[in-house]
């Protein structure tokens, strides 16, 4: 019996702390307890590995815990949505990225009643943005952009790409690249940024659109090659590595992690949020962690940041229109 | 030779640094913690002490959520032999002679070859995580899609082949599980299907509620459905530890799943879980007396336990030679690892010796102590069987509940546990077994996945299938087992059937 109450032990604090948090009480002093932020995505991926520093940053700026919490599932659809859904007090932010535009658009696409609509949540922040970058397997012949495009106009719908899933990010940067250039491609979606690397070192793909971080470590390696980046400038981690602005196409599309909450919060709550947020992000600590993890900081406050995202929720969404209903290919 | 001795020698010297040493220690405790409890996973445990990785140096953390993945291996197999509740995913296997090894009064001799098992399988896999992950890594990359979907089908075909009473029956329910991996967002479209509105099940149906509902809560059902208790004989203690007999069962078994488990590990997807299967089926296909499985023979035991440990090692390899996640778990431990501001990748090993040789030498270690951990407890732990069914039973629903909820925080999560109980209870009492179930829900969606996506690499040709070497090799394993199975049914029948059967197979294969 001994062994029994030690290991019922961890789901039940675990219970405990969900329930805390989900609880409410009246709104005097802003914060009166702690704050959760819930990253929609598994531990690991980029939204939670941003939510950690910032949750730690904010909990010394606003001497208040702050907790990051994952609700994972559908996409990222599950825990958005319960954000934007949750009362509007403060308690429950988000951690988004660029996927929360994504959603919503393509859940009108097949006429699903929407998990959420973006007009559900208000901007806070903009933590960091980072432009993907356009890689090859090291085995494939193309050394430059040019070469690539060429061959691809050659033979149309015969060079395949990877991505982290369809309609996931790493598809809407491929599906500019493609509308820009005017280029059919094969798609050959995966679970995730991970499998979709390795679905290009193992050779099984030609190319794909990921973020520095992840294609760094392979590209020193000479195991793929990077043609160009989605940003506005080049990264400073690539600086042989042209943008598709420099090489002529008007393409521009970045992977970004914002922080968000519910419609409706006081402006009083989020003023306080805003300069939190702002001074935790300035933190040392702050910097050096994002450092460690390789991804720039592009701070935005909210009036800015609701500008980029409204840029940004415009490309995406036509993107998605311009992709439209996927059919599958008639077997043969 | 004499340079993996040396490099040993640095990675000893850090493994055995008190700080590392005291982070083994506590990531193997909290793994056998997080295997014991049904639904909290080694991923959700590595999850939840990711965070407080994040102050250790970059090697303890590493240390630390490796124990806990390995350990989770370990512990995972307990209430699968007490309670026929797998504490994890992988030990679904260990539910079905586990558990009639208890109803036996040997419940001591299970989870003391689990843990033995363990430790070998663990301990020999890292002698081939170290010698051998440069050359393996590369190997398993070229597993793609039509790879991976020949494997899964290869599973599928030795799931049938090794069915325990009627293979129909069985072929059955593993089709009723694949049906139940249809549910949720179709991966090349995008659609919802089955979804009836709920957005929980976008991602499909959990695999742990349905393992607790088809196995622990049809258990809980069938027992208070008697008019008299099920006889479980109580353990004496002197039944502690394996007889020479028992011994001289799982041997081979060990050897061989360890062998198994690795090489399946270091296949980028849900390696541990399907080793393990595959492993038992191995064991019951080789075995003298196969009637004996399902009846609490401990190779059904000592074969997946012993596969399963070895898969984890297995999947260290991509992770630790080229810096590519094998699963989520792996996934989880390279994002600790650039937290730490190391860049997992193919120069890692070079670049970062200590902390490769470092991380080998506590895998050794961390398996010795868990070895030392988990056989005290097995005389623990079987002291559960002594409390009377009206206490135990109640206990075990609250747990099963708690343990599922905690998963995903999910309501759904918990109707599905209800339903697949009262679903598993039915199934039961028709003489269906509900391992397949599992089987096929677990497989369903890394199966369409791998499916569709070589249709998508070659424009929707099958033709991508046979091509490929490796792919090929492993359908036509598949439809020789497939064909084996048959042969006996249409011998008995008509003789020249046979041939006959044969052209039909290969026909299918290649349509």
């Amino acid at each position: 019996m001994r062994s029994y109450k030690g290991s019922i032990l961890l789901p039940a604090l675990l219970i405990l702390f969900f329930g805390l948090t989900a609880e409410s009480s009246a709104q005097e002093k802003y914060p009166d307890r702690p704050i959760t932020i819930v990253a929609p995505f598994p531990p690991g991926g980029v939204a939670d590995l941003t939510a950690r520093p910032v949750a730690a940053a904010l909990e010394k700026v606003m001497k208040n815990p702050v907790v990051v919490v994952n609700k994972t599932g559908a996409a990222g659809a599950v825990g958005m949505s319960f954000v934007a859904n949750s009362k509007p007090d403060g308690y429950n932010l988000l951690m988004a990225l660029s996927s929360i535009s994504i959603i919503p658009e393509a859940d009108k696409l097949f006429d699903r009643k929407p998990a959420y609509t973006m007009d559900q949540l208000i901007p806070i922040a903009l933590v960091s943005a980072d432009p993907t970058i356009f890689v090859v397997n090291a085995s494939r012949p193309w050394k430059n952009l040019k070469e690539f495009v060429d061959d691809a106009k050659k033979r149309p719908g015969e060079i395949s790409y990877s991505s982290s899933g369809v309609y996931g990010t790493l598809h809407m940067a491929m599906e500019m690249l493609t509308h820009g250039a005017g280029l059919n491609l094969k798609h050959v979606p995966y679970s995730g940024a991970g499998p979709a690397l390795t679905a290009l070192l193992g050779g099984h793909v030609d190319t794909l659109a990921s973020g520095p971080a992840v294609v760094i470590p392979q590209i020193k390696a000479g195991k793929i090659r990077p043609l160009a980046g989605w940003g506005a400038k080049r990264v400073a981690a690539l600086p042989g590595v042209a943008t598709f602005k420099e090489l002529g196409y008007d393409i521009e599309f970045y992977i970004w992690a914002g922080l968000f909450a519910p419609r409706g919060t006081s402006p009083a709550v989020m003023k306080t949020i805003r300069e939190s947020v702002k001074q935790a992000v300035d933190a040392a600590e702050f910097k050096a962690a994002m450092e460690k993890l390789q991804t720039p900081i592009a701070y935005l406050d909210a009036p800015d940041f609701q500008k980029f995202w409204d840029k940004d929720a415009k490309m995406l969404t036509d993107a998605i229109k311009r992709i439209g209903k996927i059919e599958i290919p008639e077997a043969k | 030779m004499s340079e993996t001795l040396h490099n040993l020698y640095i990675g000893f010297s850090v493994a055995l640094a008190p700080s590392v040493l005291l982070y083994a220690f506590v990531g193997c405790v909290v793994g056998t913690l997080v295997g014991v409890l049904p639904g909290i996973g080694p991923l959700a445990g590595i999850s939840l002490l990711l965070p407080a990785s994040f102050g250790l140096d970059a090697t303890s953390a590493i240390v630390l959520l490796a124990g806990i993945y390995y350990g989770a291996m370990y512990g995972g197999s307990t209430t699968s032999i007490l309670m026929r509740i797998p504490g994890e995913a992988a030990s679904v296997m260990t539910c079905i002679d586990g558990y009639e090894m208890t109803r036996k009064g040997r419940a001591g001799p299970a989870l003391a070859i689990a843990a033995i098992g363990s430790y070998i399988a663990g301990t020999v896999s890292i002698v081939g995580l170290m010698l051998l992950a440069p050359p393996l890594a590369s190997f398993a990359l070229r597993f793609g899609p039509p790879e991976y979907f020949a494997l899964l089908l290869l599973g599928l075909l030795v799931l049938a082949y090794m069915s325990g009473g009627s293979m129909l029956k069985s072929l059955a329910m593993a089709a009723l599980g694949l049906l139940l991996g249809m549910i949720g967002i179709d991966p090349m479209t995008g659609f919802f299907r089955f979804s009836y509105g709920l957005v929980e099940l976008g991602d499909g149906i959990g695999v742990v509620p349905v393992a607790v509902g088809l196995f622990g809560l049809s258990e809980i059902l069938l027992t208070a459905g008697q008019p008299t208790a099920t006889e479980i004989k109580k353990p004496r203690l002197k039944d502690l530890l394996p007889s020479r007999e028992e011994w001289c069962d799982s041997i081979w078994p060990i050897g061989r799943g360890t062998v198994l488990g690795f090489l399946i590990g270091i296949i980028p997807g849900s390696a541990h879980i399907i080793s393990s299967f595959v492993s038992y089926a191995v064991e019951k296909r080789l075995s003298k007396h196969p009637e004996r499985f399902g009846h609490g023979a401990i190779e059904g035991v000592a074969g997946p336990e012993s596969a399963n440990n070895s898969a984890t090692s297995g999947a260290f390899v991509p992770m630790l030679a080229l810096g590519v996640p094998s699963g989520p778990i792996p996934a989880v431990m390279i994002a600790a690892m650039m937290v730490h501001g190391i860049s997992p990748g193919p120069l890692l090993i070079s670049q970062q010796p200590e902390l490769f040789w470092g991380f080998i030498a506590s895998m050794y270690v961390g398996n010795l102590v868990l070895l030392i951990l988990n056989l005290p407890l097995v005389g623990i732990f079987v002291n559960v069987l002594r409390i009377p069914y009206p206490l135990l039973y109640p206990a075990i629903l609250v747990f099963c509940v708690l343990g599922v909820y905690a998963v995903n925080g999910s309501a759904v999560d918990l109707g599905i546990m209800t339903a697949t109980g009262a679903l598993g209870y039915g199934l039961r009492k028709f003489d269906f077994e509900t391992a397949p179930v599992v089987l096929g829900l677990i497989l369903a969606p890394m199966m369409e996945m791998s499916f569709r996506q070589s249709l998508a690499m070659s424009s929707g040709s099958y033709a991508i299938f046979v091509n490929r070497p490796i792919a090929l090799v492993m359908l036509t394993v598949g439809l020789a087992l497939l064909l084996l199975s048959v042969v006996p049914f249409l011998m008995k029948r008509v003789d020249w059937r046979q041939r006959l059967g044969l052209e039909a197979g290969q026909e299918k294969e290649t349509l």
